[in-house]
């Protein structure tokens, strides 16, 4: 019926499309970046007439005190951001994998935080936060405590809280959906035997969950390098660089500072950055399956 | 902005037909129908002029499209719109310090050739009747400095919508607990750290204070009446020295004795936070101060003061806000000069000074109908003649020197990092910039 | 389905975290109802008289009354909306349709390139947004141009008005293709769980009935996946209708989108906190109506993508 010829075509023309799109809108772009990387280049040129530079820009940004900072702030966010979300989701979860009536009810209105524009977000937290109207530091003056300064003194952990809110959801229900997966004969077996709800969690539960959850945890870390919006409505990166994460910095250099070269050579940092931590993602994720799959033959056979 | 159109629409049929009976086309005649693009910032002079638009359209059959955007943000825009060979922008306002930038890239019409041209330029203009000081600061370059007024210099564009700093505080606060208007910065310190004793719960002045531009920006508002610069007439930064710590310690002390949260304040929260009564004191520019006198907005109605920015050791109150100018770039370059000039007249001053906006002209301040409607007019004249066109430099390395010291400000406000180390740190960094920028070549 | 009887304190728990999760949703929800002196004053709870003043503010430009309160309409909400509207459909549409091709093709052939394809998606899922904002900004203003004196970009500037040389920044199309372009890797692969469960047979017995490859996609395959079309085209449409900073690059006045105005509004003058609320309220609508309809889809979408590491 077809020649051999165009059943060796076929898959090119179903991959086609979506690769000259890829291709000329994110392979290209990020190549003209490191490619503009090298070079001092303002807005107002376009990227052939400006300078070539060598590696000045990522020298520059290397020995620079509110790049590093930024970096710092960053690597904190992220990592403070997914480590209490792992530990608030998973436990909620765990505590609520119960066939209770209303848990439908909760998942549905617990995806709403994340579906909702991170424009709207930071919108309703930083009305939350505000120090006079706001309703944290109301309900703080109403109980009679002092009120906090949100946004000022406490900027860094406040944004925390409002990431935080928007993204423990997430892990909550993959996690909920490993935990509704896990085979149920290890269960009954660990029951049997006389375990403690206490160590099924800790022996059975988490062991078997692991693979889910690492790859949850790094997705949610590549996320949280990507988060801005919230961020840029909340504090606009102040006071001083506290909540400048590195998405932020590349965005002001580029606009308000108008360095477009130091921006690109700050995005390469980041990327490369991001690209470690998938190849890392990867790697775990490999080795994390031959283990899983190892465990469940045990389990399978013990039983 | 469809109703503007609609109305406008219907202004242009109704003036091309009595323009025709006329049968004398006037000097708009050959321009109406035209639709111009303008770009003006979010800010309340703005909305004022853009209130007198439908005016403009009704008289000369000329329409206006209106793309308002946040002053940063509109700065943003306008970087990459300038640079096209062909822009959207018809007249664009232009934030003070963006004047070095545009100047510089060469995307600024020169105005002289609009105001030679006998078609164009209107003989009742009245150019002396402009407060020189603004005109030397917002449409000037090319002077000494390249930025400040001078021999050498021309005009690139015409302050609308420009400011000048002053005092606004709470007479009956004042009056209360028997403490006097301010003159001077000592009298300054010293009432804004006393009312948050005498009046719990109240701040003293509430001052811009956000990192980047806003921590700047306030600095540089105590830096020049205290007696300094940001560079020697060598280009030499001179930020770090006694002066520039002096003006750092004001400001730490004003946001430490201001209000609940000040750290984070922008110009709308400070403003916000004088309006609901939470501060005794704020000083920023007049564009702010006819807000609080609305009730819709204000609590504090009839219980302002306004006084001139207090005395260091010398007057100097900030010189800022906008100026119009024609692109390099723009389409309809006669009849976006005809908008500008129709804007700057005395009659256009007036109605958008009427309006809630700024005066650019001096008749405006003296104007009796605008004293009864907006009482601190006359301060304001009274504050303009000390305006300082050097608080800050106008250079094309300023945005990145800006940014720096707004950085280190708001470090030192929040975090407490010693003042004398920050601002050495500001210097040498300015340093190299200027350096690379090439302000050292002749030395 | 029988429940389990349980302690109260569970049903409490649940009750809380319920409240957390909207609880800043519903508090936006009331203000936007709210006149700013309201809101400043702090006459709290829920004890108000509503306006709709500030959603008449917000929409001027679409209302046929001319609200009584405004002198002049400055935001120009509805033209936004209706832009944010076409860039999120069409790139959520274009995103599906060539995201669904590709992972057919990466899970049921067999081919030279296709662990590269296969790596290459992988690999561009995890570029921020934020990375891509200068090289598309200047791609997008100075290189994917037409010539305003050439043949097709003449005839834009004709048909379409406008000035300069015919560039991507500032159109729809623009905004949409680096949309689709960032939707694409994350479509693929939640795609390719989806496709895998599609039983061969079904696919051979519609070859041997004479069906092109292309029909045997359209007609078996695609009715097949609907579950994971949906929560794939939900997805794409969040990222799209709530994307802020790559769209705020490249729009101009006319192309601008709910996220920008939002911001833009944000950090001026005068923060009018019920102007904001309410838009924040009419950006937000279109994901809560997705979210209390269609939450099975998502959250499946979400296991899809996760699990199959």
């Amino acid at each position: 019926m077809y020649t051999a010829r165009a059943n060796r075509l076929t898959p090119y023309m179903f991959m086609a499309p979506a690769a000259v799109i890829m291709a000329i809108a994110l392979l290209y772009p990020l190549g003209y970046m490191v490619w503009g990387s090298f070079r001092d280049w303002n807005p107002s040129q376009t990227i052939g007439e400006a300078e070539f530079v060598g590696l000045k820009n990522y020298i520059t940004l290397f020995y620079d005190p509110a790049f590093r900072e930024s970096l710092g702030v960053t690597l904190t966010f992220a990592s403070v951001v997914v480590v209490a979300e792992m530990v608030i989701g998973v436990g909620l979860a765990l505590l609520l994998d119960r066939n209770i009536r209303g848990m439908s009810v909760l998942r549905t209105l617990f995806i709403l935080p994340m579906m909702i524009a991170p424009v709207v977000v930071g919108l309703m937290w930083r009305y939350m936060y505000h120090p006079t109207v706001g309703t944290f530091n109301r309900t703080l003056e109403s109980l009679g405590l002092p009120k906090v300064d949100w946004l000022g003194d406490h900027a860094l952990m406040s944004v925390i809280i409002a990431d935080i809110w928007q993204w423990t959801p997430f892990i909550f229900i993959l996690a909920l959906a490993a935990l509704q997966s896990l085979p149920r004969s290890a269960l009954e077996a660990a029951r049997i035997d006389g375990a403690t709800a206490w160590q099924q969690i800790v022996h059975i539960k988490i062991p078997l969950m692991m693979p889910v959850l690492i790859v949850t945890a790094l997705l949610r870390l590549i996320d949280a390098f990507k988060v801005l919006e919230v961020i840029l409505v909340m504090t606009e990166g102040g006071p001083g660089l506290s909540t400048e994460i590195l998405a932020l910095r590349i965005s002001r250099t580029a606009t308000e500072f108008r360095e477009l070269g130091v921006a690109a050579a700050m995005s390469n940092y980041l990327l490369m950055l991001l690209l470690i931590l998938t190849v890392g993602m990867f790697a775990v994720t490999k080795l994390q399956e031959a283990r899983a799959a190892r465990l469940a033959r045990q389990v399978q056979e013990d039983t | 902005m469809l109703k503007i159109l609609k109305t406008a629409g219907l202004a242009t049929a109704l003036m091309t037909t009595t323009a025709m009976a006329a049968g004398h086309g006037g000097p708009y005649a050959e321009y109406a129908g035209t639709t111009l693009v303008v770009n003006f910032p979010a800010h309340p002079h703005y909305n004022a002029a853009i209130k007198v638009l439908p005016e403009f359209t009704k008289e000369t059959g000329i329409e206006v499209e209106v793309d308002q955007l946040p002053y940063l943000k509109m700065r943003e825009r306008q970087t990459l719109e300038l640079a096209q060979d062909e822009g959207e922008y018809d007249l664009i306002s232009y934030v003070v310090f963006s004047k070095a930038d545009y100047v510089f890239a060469d995307q600024l019409e020169n105005l002289a050739k609009y105001f030679m041209n006998p078609k164009l330029s209107d003989p009742s203009y009245d150019a002396n009747d402009l407060i020189d000081g603004y005109v030397q600061n917002i449409g000037v370059a090319g002077g000494q400095k390249g930025y400040l007024p001078g021999p050498t210099g021309s005009l690139f564009g015409i302050p609308f919508g420009s400011e000048t700093s002053v005092l606004a505080y709470r007479k009956d606060i004042f009056e209360k607990h028997g403490i006097a208007e301010p003159e001077t910065y000592d009298q300054l310190l010293e009432a804004a750290c006393k009312i948050p004793e005498v009046e719990p719960g109240m701040g003293g002045m509430a001052s811009r204070a956000a990192s980047g531009h806003q921590a700047s920006h306030a600095f540089l508002l105590h830096l020049a009446p205290l007696g300094g610069r940001v560079f020697d007439d060598n280009w030499k930064p001179i930020i770090n020295n006694a002066a520039g710590v002096e003006a750092a310690n004001a400001l730490k002390t004003i946001v430490d004795c201001g209000p609940e949260g000040a750290m984070s304040f922008g110009p709308a929260e400070a403003a916000n936070s004088f309006a609901n009564g939470e501060s005794a004191m704020f000083m920023d520019s007049i564009a702010f101060m006819p807000g609080f006198e609305n009730p819709d907005r204000s609590k504090v109605v009839g219980k302002v003061g306004y006084a001139m920015h207090p005395k260091g050791v010398r007057r100097g109150s900030q010189t800022g806000g906008f100026g119009i100018a024609i692109p390099k770039n723009a389409e309809n370059k006669e009849a976006a000069f005809l908008l500008m000039q129709w804007l700057t007249s005395k009659k256009g001053d007036l109605m958008v000074a009427m309006e809630g906006g700024n005066p650019s002209r001096f008749s405006t301040y003296q104007d009796a109908g605008l004293n009864e409607k907006f009482p601190f007019s006359a301060t304001f004249g009274e504050a303009l003649k000390y305006a300082d066109p050097d608080w800050r430099p106008i250079i094309p390395t300023w945005g990145k020197i800006n940014a720096d010291i707004g950085t280190t400000m708001s470090k030192v406000l929040t975090e407490g990092l010693d003042i004398q180390e920050a601002l050495d740190g500001v210097a040498e960094r300015a340093e190299a910039i200027m350096s690379d920028a090439g302000y050292y070549t002749w030395q | 389905m029988q429940y389990d009887r349980q302690n109260p304190a569970f049903y409490a728990l649940l009750v809380a975290l319920i409240f957390m999760a909207v609880g800043p949703i519903v508090l936006m929800f009331a203000n936007s109802f709210k006149l700013d002196v309201d809101i400043i004053s702090g006459s709290s709870g829920l004890l108000f008289l509503p306006t709709i003043q500030n959603y008449e503010t917000a929409l001027c430009d679409i209302l046929w009354y001319e609200p009584d309160h405004l002198d002049f309409c400055a935001l120009k909400f509805g033209g936004a909306f209706i832009n944010s509207l076409i860039i999120a459909l069409v790139s959520t549409v274009l995103t599906l349709v060539i995201g669904c091709m590709a992972a057919y093709a990466l899970v049921r052939f067999r081919f030279m390139g296709r662990d590269t394809a296969s790596l290459t998606t992988l690999l561009v899922r995890m570029v921020p947004p934020a990375v891509l904002l200068v090289p598309v900004f200047g791609l997008w203003n100075n290189e994917f141009c037409l010539d305003k004196d050439g043949l097709i970009g003449g005839y834009i500037r004709d048909t379409f008005g406008g000035r300069g040389d015919v560039c991507l920044a500032g159109t729809h199309s623009g905004i949409i293709l680096i949309y689709v372009a960032m939707n694409l890797p994350f479509v693929i692969w939640i795609l390719q769980s989806f496709i895998v469960q599609v039983p061969r047979s079904l696919e051979e017995a519609a070859k041997v009935d004479g069906a092109g490859p292309f029909q045997v996609f359209f007609q078996i395959v695609l009715p097949l996946i609907k579950p994971g079309l949906a929560a794939a085209a939900i997805f794409t449409f969040r990222i799209a209708w709530n994307e802020y900073l790559l769209a705020s690059a490249l729009s101009d006045r006319n192309t601008k989108t709910v996220p920008i105005l939002i911001v833009n509004n944000t950090s001026e003058f005068n923060v009018e906190w019920g102007v904001i609320m309410a838009t924040g309220m009419l950006l937000a609508i279109p994901p809560i109506i997705f979210t209390l309809f269609a939450s099975r889809q998502i959250i499946t979408g979400m296991t899809a993508g996760a699990v199959k590491g």
